[in-house]
């Protein structure tokens, strides 16, 4: 067994190849993911030495009354941003689906904002969305409607994130079932229309349930998503106005970053993790009860 | 979907016209019902673009109108040489694109290699390895942000454009992408090459990458467009202006610009314009990428 | 009732393909009638026409006594079988075969009644709650037939319903097929490319090419009399030998073989043999010589691929171009004899074969000559 030899063994090559980049991912993903475990059973401030203290952090969650303020704006978040968002993509890629002169033009302006980050995305409604000079006003106004505060009205901040985030992701999802809807056989639609199906029925006894795969996906990865909101409320709101935008995330930058509480954030990290898993789970269970992909 | 239904999806397909509904049609029709759709949907989505843009070539007085003023006097450039002058613009553009670009290689070189060998190569502890590179994937930033912060500092790079390049050298979605893919392709092809007596560090260069065009453009271009739209890291690792990138520049420049809407808008403009460029020259790669996105779920 | 009638259509895609040119056909109610030729030749499109899902540019479709051109599929009365079965994946067999009745309207107890009729019939009984992800080809074949005859409709399309199926169960469901046909009798329209498969099924086969109607006949008169050289090489297999020659004043001439046949106009001709027609023993007929290729025993038959002096004959109807191996200028032959014959590669001999049962083709426009 020479040295060459053993250089030349599959198993150094494959280690040399993989090792780079599995060390930064160790370094970078599976040491944080424990150390933030660890962390959650410390006080710690990030700078003198942590101390051991239990479950204590995640008693505290469980009373502290601005965590269950930020869970619930989380969970309305989500209950309208995940239909919304979904169902437009649905809706925008059925549309999107047509053989229509110009239809290049409509899927590059349904797909673009897709493009546009989180933050230009927030300062183009910041500014569409103004209460003195927006352009969202003066078009509520030509209908009787508002003004509106928009993202400073204690009420309908949250809303105004939810129409600015749908706006962002709608593309996105919309690209997802497109993909979905072109995997469909011309041949299933063609039987049905055949076995005397009109167009609606078609649509919703045969294309539906096998876009099941990808609403599945979408409503999960939005979910997570949602739960992990804090770009736009880190620059549009800061959490108000008072708490009305406070979301979990944001508390956790605050209290890591801001006020040096970095055990009790990284509880809550662990518990949107948690939760995390948990619908990550469910869609696995309900992706195998689900299994009839076109073949 | 099956993966090879995702493999014929190239986002070219997306943006093609589709054939029609089962009910044969006169061919193109050229007014359909569908515009009525189609027309409002789409100016829903580009308006605030559009708006933005606008409002970049407005005067000061001109954005401080109600009614907004909805035709701009004259297209005023002078407002983009503004914001160059008056924040450090340049300089965070420069940033964005080093970082990204580093970014970038880094990705297609180490996940490249990584994954040519959960691919192809038998080693030790290989299968263990691979789903603990996978685990990473279902976690979400947050939870990792806070040591990965002290790591970084622990480093050194805290407030350097190190902390945003070497953390995010090599991602697991990278390696997943790029194994799946090499998979499909047709081992017989790297085993005549075995033959012909090449290293595997050739096979990947000369065989398996060539022919992996398509999945390399979207590894680039997905990573590009993270990479260069990321706030949350360089917020929690980056404090001098003269670092910042152009995501937490702006936010910099909303703060100390609030009431100068029209350069506000020029400075997003031009924060968006490199990935909007890539968008229109590269939209195949896009789509699909997020197709993939898809897939992997 | 249920005939279908096809009146001058004509399909021209847009960017200019002609997939159907002047098609006038008529299937009698109940008649199992078969589209046969080579892949692009329009049988496909023609089927997918009377279905409803292709518009002919122009020309008349008829399904019972009415004009379809305008009607929806749903409301044709037609039912169709898929190359790919196109089963609804998320459904259970028993869905699958409902799915039609319940479009319609039909009460519960008579989508029962139909259902269980048709499974009895076609033996998925115990598949009913089964999906179609777990059937077998087989399985899956019957059920999408089940589908279409659940309908009792007035016609039954088939497109290359066995193509997928591997050859032993072809062969098996091919007899079905005609079974099932004999017993319910309705109108039945069939595509296939594989002639076999159209003459061992069909009650009339239509020959197609190029869009065009090349010949209508029960089987046996399109094998006896083919009307051109298409059909001639289509029909056939091994295929008809065609060796380039001439007529000049009653008198045949191609490569080696000379023979009389009154009354044919001077000109180029094509001569056909059918493998079967040659003989060892040439006493009295005309005859031509065969220098032996390879010889292929069957079994129940020997078949003798060759060469004779002359040109061959293209019909149009090749799968493709093999690049042969034949030295210098000649024509391949292929005979087929009884088992018992003693052949070697190289043996040169002489091939008789009856005038009567010669085939003689203009040259220039292919049609027969009688």
């Amino acid at each position: 067994m020479n040295a060459r030899r053993i250089l030349q063994s599959e198993h150094v090559v494959g280690w040399a190849f993989a090792f780079p980049a599995v060390l930064l991912i160790v370094v970078f993903g599976i040491v944080p993911i424990v150390w933030s475990a660890l962390m959650s059973f410390q006080r710690t401030n990030l700078l003198s030495t942590p101390e051991w203290i239990g479950l204590d952090n995640y008693r505290a969650l469980s009373k502290d009354p601005l965590f269950k303020t930020s869970a619930i704006h989380a969970v309305i978040y989500a209950a309208l941003f995940v239909p919304l968002s979904v169902g437009g993509g649905l809706f925008a890629a059925i549309a999107l689906n047509r053989r229509v002169v110009g239809i290049r033009f409509y899927r590059i302006a349904v797909f673009v904002p897709v493009v546009a980050s989180t933050i230009a995305t927030a300062i183009m409604f910041l500014w569409l969305f103004d209460p003195y000079f927006g352009l969202a006003n003066w078009a509520l106004e030509k209908v009787g409607l508002g003004p509106f505060g928009f993202f400073t009205s204690p009420n309908g901040a949250l809303y105004s994130i939810v129409v600015m985030t749908v706006w962002g992701w709608i593309g996105f999802n919309a690209i997802i079932y497109l993909a979905a809807l072109q995997g469909v056989p011309q041949e299933l639609l063609e039987a049905a229309s055949i076995d005397g199906a009109k167009s609606w029925s078609i649509f919703r006894n045969v294309t539906l349930p096998l876009l099941g795969p990808a609403t599945l996906f979408l409503v999960v990865f939005t979910s997570i998503n949602a739960i992990q909101l804090f770009d736009e409320v880190y620059f549009l709101t800061g959490g108000g106005p008072g708490t009305a935008t406070y979301v979990p995330v944001f508390y956790l930058f605050q209290l890591a970053f801001q006020q040096g509480i970095a055990g009790y954030a990284a509880a809550i990290a662990y518990v949107l993790l948690i939760v995390i898993m948990i619908l990550t789970a469910i869609q696995l269970w309900v992706g195998k009860r689900m299994v009839y992909y076109a073949s | 979907m099956s993966e090879q239904t995702i493999e014929e999806v190239t986002g070219e397909a997306l943006l093609e016209p589709l054939p029609d509904d089962v009910d044969p049609g006169q061919g193109r029709t050229v007014f359909s019902a569908w515009h009525l759709v189609l027309l409002p949907l789409a100016l829903v989505m580009v308006i605030p673009l559009v708006w933005m843009v606008v409002t970049s070539f407005e005067t000061l007085n001109e954005t401080r109108q109600f009614p907004p003023v909805l035709v701009p006097g004259s297209i005023r450039w002078q407002n983009y040489r503004d914001v160059l002058e008056q924040a450090p613009f340049a300089r965070w553009f420069l940033n964005t694109l080093f970082v990204t670009v580093a970014v970038v290689i880094g990705n297609l070189v180490f996940c490249s290699l990584a994954g040519y060998a959960f691919a192809r190569l038998k080693f030790f502890g290989r299968d263990v390895v691979f789903l603990l590179v996978l685990a990473t994937l279902m976690i979400p930033f947050q939870v990792i942000m806070i040591p990965t912060f002290l790591i970084v500092r622990q480093l050194g790079l805290i407030d350097t454009l190190g902390a945003l390049i070497v953390p995010n050298l090599a991602g697991a979605f990278g390696i997943f992408l790029l194994r799946q893919f090499f998979r499909t392709l047709p081992i017989e092809l790297e085993e005549a090459a075995r033959i012909d007596g090449a290293s595997r560090l050739g096979i990947l260069f000369k065989i398996v990458l060539p022919l992996s065009g398509p999945a390399l453009a979207t590894l680039a271009v997905i990573t590009f467009m993270w990479t260069w739209n990321d706030f949350l890291w360089p917020l929690v690792t980056i404090y001098s202006s003269n670092n910042m990138t152009l995501q937490l520049g702006l936010t910099t420049f909303q703060g100390a610009h609030q009431s100068n809407t029209h350069l506000l808008m020029a400075a997003t403009m031009m924060s968006m314009l490199p990935l909007l460029l890539l968008f229109f020259v590269a939209q195949r790669w896009f789509i699909r990428g997020i197709a993939t996105t898809g897939l992997k779920g | 009732m249920g005939q279908v009638v096809f009146e001058h259509v004509n399909k021209v895609f847009p960017g200019g393909t002609v997939a159907i040119d002047d098609l006038s056909l008529e299937v009698p109610d109940g008649q199992f009638m078969i589209l046969v030729g080579p892949s692009g030749c329009g049988k496909t499109t023609a089927l997918r026409c009377v279905a409803g899902l292709e518009k002919p540019t122009s020309g008349t479709i008829r399904v019972g006594d009415r004009v379809v051109n305008d009607v929806t599929p749903r409301d044709r009365d037609i039912a169709m079988v898929f190359q790919n079965y196109a089963l609804y994946p998320h459904m259970t067999v028993y869905k699958n075969l409902a799915f039609g009745l319940r479009q319609r309207k039909t009460d519960k107890a008579e989508i029962d009644r139909r259902v269980a009729s048709v499974s009895t019939m076609l033996g998925l009984d115990d598949l009913l709650k089964r999906r179609p992800a777990q059937l077998s080809g087989g399985q899956r074949q019957r059920v999408a037939m089940g589908r279409a005859l659940v309908r009792e409709p007035s016609a039954f399309l088939l497109d290359e319903p066995l193509s997928n199926l591997d050859a032993k169960l072809r062969v098996q469901m091919r007899a079905e097929l005609k079974r099932l046909h004999t017993r319910l009798g309705i109108t039945t329209v069939y595509v296939t490319h594989d002639q076999v498969e159209a003459m061992t099924l069909g009650d009339r086969i239509a020959v197609m090419s190029s869009g065009k109607l090349q010949q209508l006949g029960p089987p046996q008169e399109l094998y006896d009399e083919p009307t051109n050289l298409f059909v001639a090489g289509f029909i056939g297999s091994p295929p008809m030998n065609l060796i380039r020659g001439r007529a000049d004043g009653g008198r045949v001439t191609a490569g080696d073989l000379t023979f009389e046949r009154s009354e044919v106009a001077d000109g180029d001709v094509a001569v056909g043999i059918r493998p079967e027609t040659v003989v060892q023993q040439s006493d009295g007929l005309p005859s031509f010589e065969f220098l032996v290729d390879v010889v292929e025993p069957l079994g129940d038959e020997v078949v003798v691929h060759g060469s004779t002096a002359g040109t061959t004959v293209e019909t149009g109807a090749e799968e493709e171009e093999l690049p042969t191996m034949l030295e210098g200028s000649r024509a391949p032959i292929t005979a087929r004899f009884d088992p018992g014959v003693r052949f070697h590669p190289g043996d040169r001999l002489r091939l008789g074969v009856r005038p009567d049962r010669l085939h003689l083709f203009d040259l220039r426009t292919g049609a027969a000559i009688r």
